[in-house]
Order: C-alpha cells, then structure tokens, then sequence
C-alpha cells in the first residue's frame, strides 16, 4: 500500500516534470527566433514549419479542451463542434475581408457569433440524448459548412462561395510568432475556462446531468439551461480558435474551415487525454496532432510506411487514426491521463478490465 | 398569506396520469398538512412511484391539479418543483456516480430549495451536517462504489434532505433491507422529520408504516382505496383483498 502510494507519487512527479519541459520549450523555441536572439547567435528552434505546427497543436488542444465541456463534463457527444469552428473563422474573416475591420476588433465577435448559434442549435438538439444528439449534432456540423458555401445574396455568394475568402495580410513583424502566442492564450483560456467549471456550482450541476439528468432535475438543476450553457461556452472556445485561424492563415473556405476529419479528432484527444479532466484533452491534443502530422509525413523526424506511397499517406493516417480511435474507447475508456493522476497503472491486466467494463 | 397559511401543505385533487389506455394513476385526492408523515401503500403497480413522479415534476398530469401551499403546481417543471422546496428520492437509487459520497450531498446542497443553493465551499460543510444526519459521516469521502446498498440508499436520503426540501417524498427506502437495517432507517427518517420536514412515504414494509405514519393512504389501481390511522387501515377488508386477494381476505375473516 504504501509502495503503491509512493510509486503514484513518482508517477505524477515525473508526469509533472515532462509537462513543464515539453510546455516551457514549446512557449520559449520561439524566442530564439527573434532578431536580437538571431544577432545574439542563439540557435534557431523554431522555424516557419515549427511554428505552423505548434500552433495547429495549440489551436487542436482548445478544441479538444472544449469539446471536453460539452462531452467530457457534461457527457452529451456532440459530433458537430467544426460548426462553430467554422462560424468564429467566417464572422472574423468577413468582418476582416468585407466589412474592413481590424483584426483585433474583429477576433472578440468570432466566440460570441459561435456561442449564440450554439445556443440557438442548443435548445431543440440537446432535447434528443445519447445517440440522437450525436448525429443530429453532426448533421448541424455538416450543414452549415454547405450553407456558407452556398448562401447567395442578390447573385453574388454572400460568403465567398466556393473560391472561398481572402483576408488582407495581418502586418506585424514577427507573424508566426505572434499567431503562436494568440493560440497559445487561447488555448490557457480553454484550460482555466475548464478549471472554473469543474470548481464550481455550475460544474457540479454539468457533472450531475451527465451522472444521470433526472436525478440532476428533482435536486433542483435547470437542466436545459445548464446544458445549453456548456454547449454555448464550448462553442465560444471553439468560436474563439477558428476566428484566430482565418487571419492566421489568410484564407478560409468550406474545406479548411468546416473539416469534418476536425470533428472526430477533436473527440479522439479528449478520450485520449482523458474527458472530464482539465490537462487530458491538451495532452491528447499534443499526442495525437504529433501522430497525425508524422503519419502525414509533415514532420522533420519520419519513417516509411511500408506498401503506402507518399501521396496516399494522408489518406492511411486517417485509417490509423480510425483504428486507434477503436481501441481507445474499447481499452482506455478514462484517458491516458488515468496513468498519470496515480490511479491506474498501465498493464495488461488494465486493459483486460477496461475491455470487460466496455463490451457487454 | 393568511390564504395560504390555512390552505394544506400539498393537495392533490383528482390527479389522473394515463400511459395508453391504463390509468396508472385515476383521480386521486389527498390532502398532506405541514410537519406530517403520511405512508402510501397499496399493491405492486397500484400507481405508487406514478404519483410521486407527478407531484416531482417528471410525469405532465392527465387530468387533475396538484397545489402546494394553495398554488397550482401542475405542469411546473422538476427542477421548479425542487426549488419550491419538495425533495424526493428514487427506488432504485441514482447516485451521481463519479463523485464521492460527499460530493453527491454537497450537489444537493449547491441547487435544491431557496434554502440550499449555495456555493460549492459552504455546500459542502452543509453535506457534512447532512451526512451525520443519516449517518454516512465515516464514509464521505469514499467513492459511491463503495457502498453497500442501505448505505446506498441513505445517499439517497442524504441528497434529498440536503436540498433543504420543506416536504421529502421517499420512495421505497426500505425495501430490500434487513430487520436491523430497517431500523436503522427508521431512526433517520425520525431524525429528518425531527428537523421541521413533512414526509411522505411510499412503503411496502408495513412496520415502517404503522411505525412512523399517523396517516396512511391505499392505491390500488391508481385510486385511493382507503385513507386513516395506519393499524385501521391495515384491517380494512378491502386493503386486505387488494394485498392477497379475494378469496385469502374470505378466510382471513372466517
């Protein structure tokens, strides 16, 4: 018992200790690559394809982070969140492309635009549970890609249609760098979003509905709108990343706005990381966004896949991705990060368990 | 407000639910005065747990009104009905089961009545207090996996009274004990009466029954069959066929 405790204890330390590393070189590679630390002969550790990816990670773990919300917390899995990524990148990006705005003004419109669609969605759809909200969330998720691609006004596409949206170049030195950083804070207000929720009465009143709802009801919880508020607050967040991507990457359309693929990998990391945990969806986020691009074959560090050629290697990490999302929810239903909080240690016997509590 | 001083704590009057064709429950009438404890029995499928639902807020009546303090409450949704200060336990125990004992009862305590729903911090001294009340105070910090089933049940309890209801509607909270455990619960439906909260019960044990109610009301069929002083009740011919039939109530009587 007391070994057992003491193993816990090392787990976590060394868990600690590899999150401090992997975040402090993450949020400090960038500086080397200013001009003082370049004139300072600082080596470079972080390059363009450095920061394109780190900031594809951090844009990942606020939508993995927030998606934990709504099907972590609250235990509704919505399938649909791209929409609201798509709705905070197309609010900014037209208030940027059509309307002139600044940037900076224009950012704080994308999670509010999102949230109130969510809320709007929100009350017919989180009516429907378990499965009926899952794919009636994806056929929101779907069709509002469509609608944007395809609403006219007076004959012209009133969202660019489908040669999509240019934004003008946002001017400042140093743009990778500063778009990391944006993502990054993001991502910290996903985290600390999360941490207010799970300390407070309103998360309780989430974790009971998701516990079971009508037991939630008679101890006195507005279900409805404790559950259209964590929808709506998950759709901020969402709102929030895709409003920071459409100037990130200039130019927004159906495909990198509303990507379906988003959807499932958004679920994929919080399950990984662990649902219901503050840092577990951020993990997985970092974990599976790593796989993915190496799968891709994007990352500096790679290795040949056997039989695939490499125009066809985006198309197999998809099929992985499917696999492993398979065996995630059959073999580590609470997370990765169930190893790492001192609960469980990995083993064969673990998965043994977890296969016996997950089929029937 | 001397209007609603007078009037009954709750009144149900001619409360009707139908599920398809079958009334569950068929006008039913009763009325409960603040600090009572009133028992309702009546045979497996009588419209017992129907009619704790309809009052709770879960079930939309059929026909009927249900008042509380002299205001219709029909049609109020559950999370309303909790507010204004009726708590209920379910039969089959729904514990909130990624949190702690605890945990379970501070969420009680954090919604519930106007005269719970306090923050998390002073929510969970208050499931402290509860939890002695029923006796779970040496398990609060277990997980509820943890718990034998009367202790399970005591949760129940403990959830419901933490939500500082003024009227507590248990269901079955006995059932499936033993002798010992019976008493036990007993003692802590005692205790909670003791605090100021009317209880209404819906009971199978007829010890419970004749033991804490000064009143009780027979179902069967989803009508009222019988209403009085529990020992009366009990000898009635009617409630004895209702429970063993026709022919068992002849011979009980000759």
């Amino acid at each position: 018992m007391i070994a057992q405790g003491l193993r816990d204890r090392r787990w976590r330390r060394i868990f600690l200790i590899v999150g401090v590393v992997v975040a402090a070189y993450a949020l400090l590679a960038p500086l080397t690559s200013l001009d003082f630390a370049q004139s300072a002969n600082v080596p470079l550790l972080a390059d363009r394809l450095w920061f394109r990816l780190a900031t594809y990670i951090a844009m990942f773990i606020v939508m993995a982070t927030a998606w934990n919300i709504i099907g972590g917390i609250t235990g509704y899995a919505a399938f649909g969140n791209v929409a609201f990524f798509g709705i905070g990148a197309y609010t900014t990006g037209m208030l940027i492309a059509k309307a002139k705005w600044p940037f900076l003004a224009a950012l704080p419109f994308a999670p509010v635009v999102s949230a109130l669609f969510a809320a709007l969605v929100g009350l017919p759809l989180l009516r429907l549970r378990g499965h009926y909200f899952a794919v009636a969330s994806l056929g929101v998720g779907v069709a509002v890609g469509e609608l944007v691609q395809n609403i006219d006004y007076g004959g012209q596409p009133l969202f660019g249609g489908a040669s999509g949206l240019f934004l003008p170049i946002f001017s400042i030195d140093n743009r990778g760098l500063f778009f990391f950083y944006l993502m990054v804070a993001a991502a910290a207000v996903a985290i600390f979003a999360t941490r207010w929720v799970l300390r407070s009465r309103f998360g309780y009143g989430l974790i009971a509905i998701r516990e079971n709802e009508e037991a939630a009801a008679v101890i006195g919880v507005n279900t409805t709108s404790y559950k259209v508020a964590a929808f709506a607050l998950a759709a901020a967040l969402t709102g929030l990343a895709g409003g920071i991507f459409s100037q990130w990457n200039v130019f927004i359309n159906q495909d990198n706005a509303f990507p379906i693929e988003y959807n499932v990998q958004m679920i994929l990391m919080a399950l990984l990381g662990g649902t219901g945990t503050v840092f577990g969806p951020a993990a997985g986020a970092v974990l599976l966004q790593l796989l993915i691009q190496f799968l891709g074959g994007s990352l500096p560090i790679s290795v040949d896949i056997p039989f695939v050629s490499t125009a066809a290697r985006p198309i197999v990490a998809q099929v992985i991705l499917g696999l492993l999302l398979v065996a995630v929810v059959i073999f580590v239903p609470r997370g990765v990060i169930d190893f790492f909080g001192g609960r469980s240690r990995l083993s064969l016997s673990y998965l043994r368990r977890s296969l016996r509590e997950t089929s029937l | 407000m001397s209007v609603a001083a007078a009037a009954p704590q709750l009144e149900l009057r001619g409360v009707t639910k139908r599920f398809g064709g079958v009334a569950a429950v068929d006008g039913v009438s009763f009325e409960i005065a603040k600090g009572e404890i009133v028992g309702i029995i009546g045979p497996n499928g009588a419209g017992k747990t129907t009619l704790l639902n309809c009052i709770s807020g879960l079930h939309r009546l059929d026909g009927g009104d249900i008042r509380w303090q002299g205001e219709s409450i029909a049609g109020v949704a559950p999370h309303r009905i909790a507010r204004i200060g009726i708590g209920r336990t379910f039969q089959i125990v729904r514990p909130f089961g990624s949190m702690t004992v605890r945990e379970n009862a501070a969420v009680g305590a954090m919604f519930g009545s106007d005269a719970a729903r306090r923050g998390p911090k002073e929510a969970f001294e208050m499931a402290d207090q509860v939890l002695e009340l029923v006796g779970l105070e040496a398990k609060a910090g277990h997980p509820v996996s943890a718990l034998t089933i009367p202790d399970r049940k005591r949760l129940e309890v403990a959830r419901a009274v933490a939500t500082k209801p003024q009227l507590l509607l248990l269901d079955e909270v006995m059932a499936g004990l033993n002798n010992v455990e019976i008493d036990e619960a007993l003692e802590m439906v005692r205790a909670v009466h003791a605090t100021g909260v009317t209880v209404l019960l819906i009971e199978h044990v007829m010890r419970v029954i004749v033991g804490v109610c000064r009143r009780a009301v027979v179902l069967d069929f989803g009508q009222v069959l019988a209403e009085g002083e529990p020992e009366v009740v009990l000898r009635d011919e009617r409630v004895i066929q209702a429970y063993l039939g026709e022919r068992y109530a002849k011979r009980l009587k000759s």
